[in-house]
């Protein structure tokens, strides 16, 4: 048995990790749940909604120089939207008749730009024995973005660098437990960049969480944040969570 | 929009409470789901169905007021996210547009106005107050083009004259010590705990400088022993520092219907629990005071609002289009793209993909060579495959030829090229192929039996161009020799890049034929090129146009730029002609050892795509064995002029040849014939022996002078 580490680590250990995460985010309340699915298995979401980077709003909103502040982002050409004005056109569609006499006097419109939805999960995967991140974005009527747009949202300057860089390994695959279209880091070089890490903190004796830690390294590429404060509370009592050692 | 305010609060008489409406925000999840709903439990079924929502109350500033559908939208007994407030609401999935746009929204509104107005009355929202921020959705869901048409209702009984507002809305922290702020915080905990939730969306709350008490509605009698002062508590999804979000309306008609009688003022918190970086934060809540106003009947249920305004801003319904998502030709697409991406990622950053998947690939043959080619092109991603061939499906067929089945036999067999085409759209349907069955016109094969015949031949040599015409790459599949003579000719006058596979037992040749300068450059070059001295290939090598000098000590035939390789057709010295007459059986067919034809069609798919990395593409300069040790040329190594493998060795070797002055398809003289004269001299070579190319290109004249040559080595020998 060597003292060496590995960048996996098993199923257990992936759960264990998970958990602490969540007591975690318990505590700084940043949104990770844990959906149980059918069966033992389950997995870490978060979603969050994101106002659309300028580049990107200019396009799109020019599309509807007419929209209405409070209104959803619709990103999609003019010509697809043409079958909801059909629906209100239509002499006897009930635009006039729900004519909102309301709103004037107790109605006010938020001045709020154009907004993503983006959802992540984080899953286990069995032939890597390491964690996989799976996400996707929306707009607020539920259209999933390209990864085109996806990519649009990230900094310019993160997205050269990103772009060029390992992590830029994103594939399309169904959601193992949903069974829906989900964007995919591909895991094939996660313990490729775990192992330098967790052999540093146990060279220094300590101790980590590694979902927590490759969350920190993968999240970010795709505006997922991993809050500091999670690094800085330890939380006292709870079991420390190491890597597989052998 | 604050310099309002101001002016307003100079006369607060005047100013009447304004709600933000609930904005509707749909996860992607919730149309996969009422998708599976549509298709496996509702079908035909338009009967309303209960389904479920949640806001939320700490976003930050800037995010809309919501009510947030997810997947889980219809599983009504599930679980609400944390620190969320669910909302019921009621499905209609319609079955037709027509329907979605009939249905009579006022009624529906008026209906779920109605329930909620008996609610108030009869006291049921005291114990569930939930009941009053319930919702309607309106769906049609055209699973055939994966549109989805919708239309939100956020029901609002309302006031005739407004609310009044009798004190302005301030930030908590402005009317609140931090004392009292952390005892509220404390209370509203305490009570999500003995209500057995992380949120409630309604409740009572009693003040006092240290004290904070918070109580469920239900408790007013108890909690409120005089109705001098009542605060009521709501939980709040809106971020406006001036107005409360929707949920607040039918809680104020609750209470005019409940205690109007009683109350005069009230005063409303609207609590706001949001945590930035690990710390919590309330005090941004809103408190103000309204006057409560009457309601004009007790009996008949108020004027009602709600349904959501479009991006527009009109009141109509919304439609999204999720073909992108959901259509599974969609997603085959993007996913195909995105894996062949992952080759950039490390392997090969510089991979032109485009190049590739862009490239208009015409099939000369669709039996083995041909279906092995046309999957390895697909696994690049090209997107546009076009077969040409005339033969049927026979038995012996589909176990070497991956694109057919049995069945394609039966009847007298399918056309291949047009069988080839339905299973490359079954395998993906993204794919862009067609298939032409029809023949190419060969030498010795003669065509003129009759007039139709001969038309017969024009017209497809007339739609052989055409198609070399509008493609980038032509494969030649065939499994004859000459057949491989027309398009050789057209290809190399038209510029276009070919690439040959052609099977022996156990050897093949894959290849790319020289691509000729454009027609224009080319007189520059001309002279050298066809060098009338050139008694063999390898002389016009010593005179190289344009190209770099020789490495001293490099041998005959490196470095061979592009426009000077040889084609197919250029290391004979006959011309091609009939080569099934006078075979055996075994001779006429292909007889290859089975593993073959998937290596050299993969090869040369593979030859293409390197061809394309390369800047020059077709000019490039031939890589060959020689080469296996240096720099490579592309991203993806060598660029060679012809692959020669020898499966009996396992071995590949990579020669490279030049142009021959004297070729029987690509020599400026045929090609010359070719441009001037079309069809009239085509059909001389297919109706002639091999005598008249060979004539034409002077090779009779080679033969007559080898064979002299070899009288003289022979009187050479026996003087020995």
């Amino acid at each position: 048995m060597t003292e060496k580490s590995c960048g996996v680590l098993d199923e257990e250990e992936f759960y264990k990790c998970c958990r602490l995460l969540l007591q975690q985010s318990e505590q700084l309340r940043d949104g990770w749940s844990w959906e149980a699915v059918q069966g033992s298995e389950g997995y870490l979401k978060k979603t969050a909604l994101r106002p659309v980077p300028a580049p990107q709003r200019e396009e799109e909103s020019g599309s509807h120089p007419q929209m209405h502040s409070t209104c959803n982002p619709s990103p999609q050409p003019p010509q697809e939207e043409q079958p909801v004005c059909v629906a209100s056109s239509d002499p006897s569609s009930s635009s006039d008749e729900l004519e909102d006499e309301d709103d004037n006097s107790c109605w006010v419109a938020e001045n709020i730009g154009l907004m993503f939805q983006f959802e992540y999960h984080i899953l286990y995967s069995c032939s890597y024995a390491v964690p996989v991140l799976y996400f996707r974005a929306f707009t607020l009527e539920g259209r999933s973005l390209t990864l085109g747009e996806v990519w649009s949202c990230v900094h310019p300057n993160f997205r050269i660098c990103l772009q060029s860089c390992p992590l830029n390994a994103i594939s399309q695959q169904e959601h193992p437990l949903l069974g829906q279209p989900f964007f995919v880091f591909h895991p094939c070089r996660t313990e490729d960049f775990m192992k330098p890490m967790l052999q540093a903190a146990q060279d220094q004796h300590r101790t980590v969480n590694y979902v927590l830690s490759w969350l920190s390294v993968v999240g970010p590429v795709v505006g997922l944040d991993v809050s500091l404060n999670y690094s800085l509370e330890r939380l006292p009592g709870a079991p420390p969570c190491s890597p597989r050692q052998h | 929009m604050a310099s309002d305010i101001s002016e307003a609060s100079s006369s607060t008489a005047d100013l009447k409470l304004q709600f933000a409406p609930f904005s509707s925000a749909l996860e992607a999840g919730f149309w996969h789901q009422l998708t599976q709903k549509k298709l496996n439990d509702y079908r035909l079924d338009e009967s309303p169905k209960c389904i479920k929502g949640y806001y939320y109350n700490g976003d930050p500033v800037g995010l809309p007021t919501r009510l947030t559908l997810e997947f889980s939208a219809f599983d009504v007994d599930g679980p609400t996210p944390a620190r969320c407030c669910p909302a019921v609401g009621t499905l209609y999935n319609t079955n037709t547009l027509d329907a979605f746009k009939n249905t009579d929204k006022k009624a529906l509104l008026e209906k779920e106005a109605a329930e909620i107005w008996d609610a108030i009355q009869s006291g049921a929202a005291l114990k569930n107050p939930s009941i009053l921020c319930r919702f309607i959705l309106l769906t049609f869901a055209d699973l055939k083009k994966y549109h989805f048409y919708y239309w939100f209702c956020f029901p609002a009984l309302c006031f005739p004259e407004g609310i009044k507002v009798v004190q302005e809305p301030v930030v908590l922290d402005q009317v609140f010590s931090a004392k009292q702020i952390a005892a509220l915080r404390e209370a509203y905990d305490g009570l999500c705990v003995s209500r057995g939730t992380t949120a409630v969306p309604y409740f009572l709350m009693k003040y006092s400088d240290d004290a904070v008490h918070m109580a469920p509605l239900e408790d007013w009698e108890a909690f409120f022993t005089d109705t001098k002062k009542v605060t009521v508590g709501v939980y709040d999804p809106c971020t406006l520092s001036q107005h409360p979000g929707w949920p607040l309306r039918n809680l104020l008609v609750l209470l005019a219907t409940q205690w109007g009688s009683k109350l005069d003022v009230v005063e409303v918190l609207c609590f706001r629990d949001r945590t930035l970086q690990g710390s919590r934060s309330i005090q941004h809540s809103l408190v103000f005071r309204v006057k409560l106003p009457e309601l004009p009947s007790s009996s008949v249920c108020p004027k009602s609002v709600g349904w959501e305004k479009n991006p527009k801003g009109a009141l109509g319904p919304r439609m999204v289009n999720l073909s992108e998502c959901m259509d599974p030709k969609r997603l085959a697409e993007s996913s195909v793209d995105l894996n062949l991406k992952l080759m950039r990622w490390r392997l090969v950053p510089s991979l032109d993909l485009d190049k590739v998947v862009n490239t208009k690939c015409l099939l000369l043959g669709a039996g083995t060579l041909g279906c092995n080619v046309a999957r390895t092109l697909m696994g690049w991603g090209v997107r546009r495959i076009t077969f040409v061939d005339n033969a049927k499906i026979s038995y012996s067929n589909p176990v070497r030829q991956p694109l057919y089945e049995f069945e394609d036999c039966l009847g007298g067999g399918k056309s291949k090229a047009l069988a080839a085409v339905d299973r490359l759209t079954k395998i993906f349907p993204g794919v862009n192929a067609e298939g032409f069955n029809m023949s190419i016109p060969m030498p010795g094969h003669p065509v003129n039996f009759s007039q139709a015949t001969l038309s017969q031949a024009q017209k497809d040599v007339e739609q052989l161009e055409k198609l070399i015409s509008e493609h980038d790459v032509v494969f030649l599949l065939m499994d004859t020799r000459e057949s491989r003579w027309l398009p050789t000719v057209i290809a190399a006058s038209k510029r276009k890049l070919v690439v040959n596979a052609a099977l022996g037992f156990d050897t093949f040749v894959v290849m790319r034929h020289g691509l000729k300068r454009p027609p224009n450059s080319q007189t520059v070059s001309t002279e050298s090129d066809s060098s009338p001295s050139c008694s063999s290939a390898s002389s016009s090598s010593s005179t190289p146009a344009g190209s770099a000098p020789r490495v001293p000590g490099s041998s005959l035939f490196s470095n061979i730029p592009g426009h000077k390789l040889g084609c197919y057709f250029c290391n004979d010295v006959v011309a091609p002609g009939d080569s099934t007459r006078d075979r055996t059986l075994d001779q006429q067919c292909t007889v290859s050892r089975p593993g073959l034809a998937m290596i050299a069609g993969a090869l040369a798919v593979e030859l293409m795509v390197s061809i394309l990395q390369h800047t020059e593409g077709g000019y490039a300069v031939a890589s060959s064995s020689d080469d296996r040790m240096n720099e490579p040329p592309t991203s993806l190594g060598l660029v060679p002029h012809q692959i020669r493998g020898f499966l009996s060795r396992f071995d590949n070797v990579l020669p490279a040849s030049l142009a021959f002055d004297k070729c029987t398809a690509c020599s400026p003289i045929v090609l010359d014939h070719y441009e001037r004269e079309g069809f009239s001299f085509l059909s001389k070579v297919f109706n002639s022996s091999h005598s008249f190319l060979e004539d034409l290109t002077g090779l009779t004249l080679l033969h007559q002078e080898t064979q002299a040559a070899e009288i003289w080595d022979m009187s050479d020998d026996d003087s020995i």
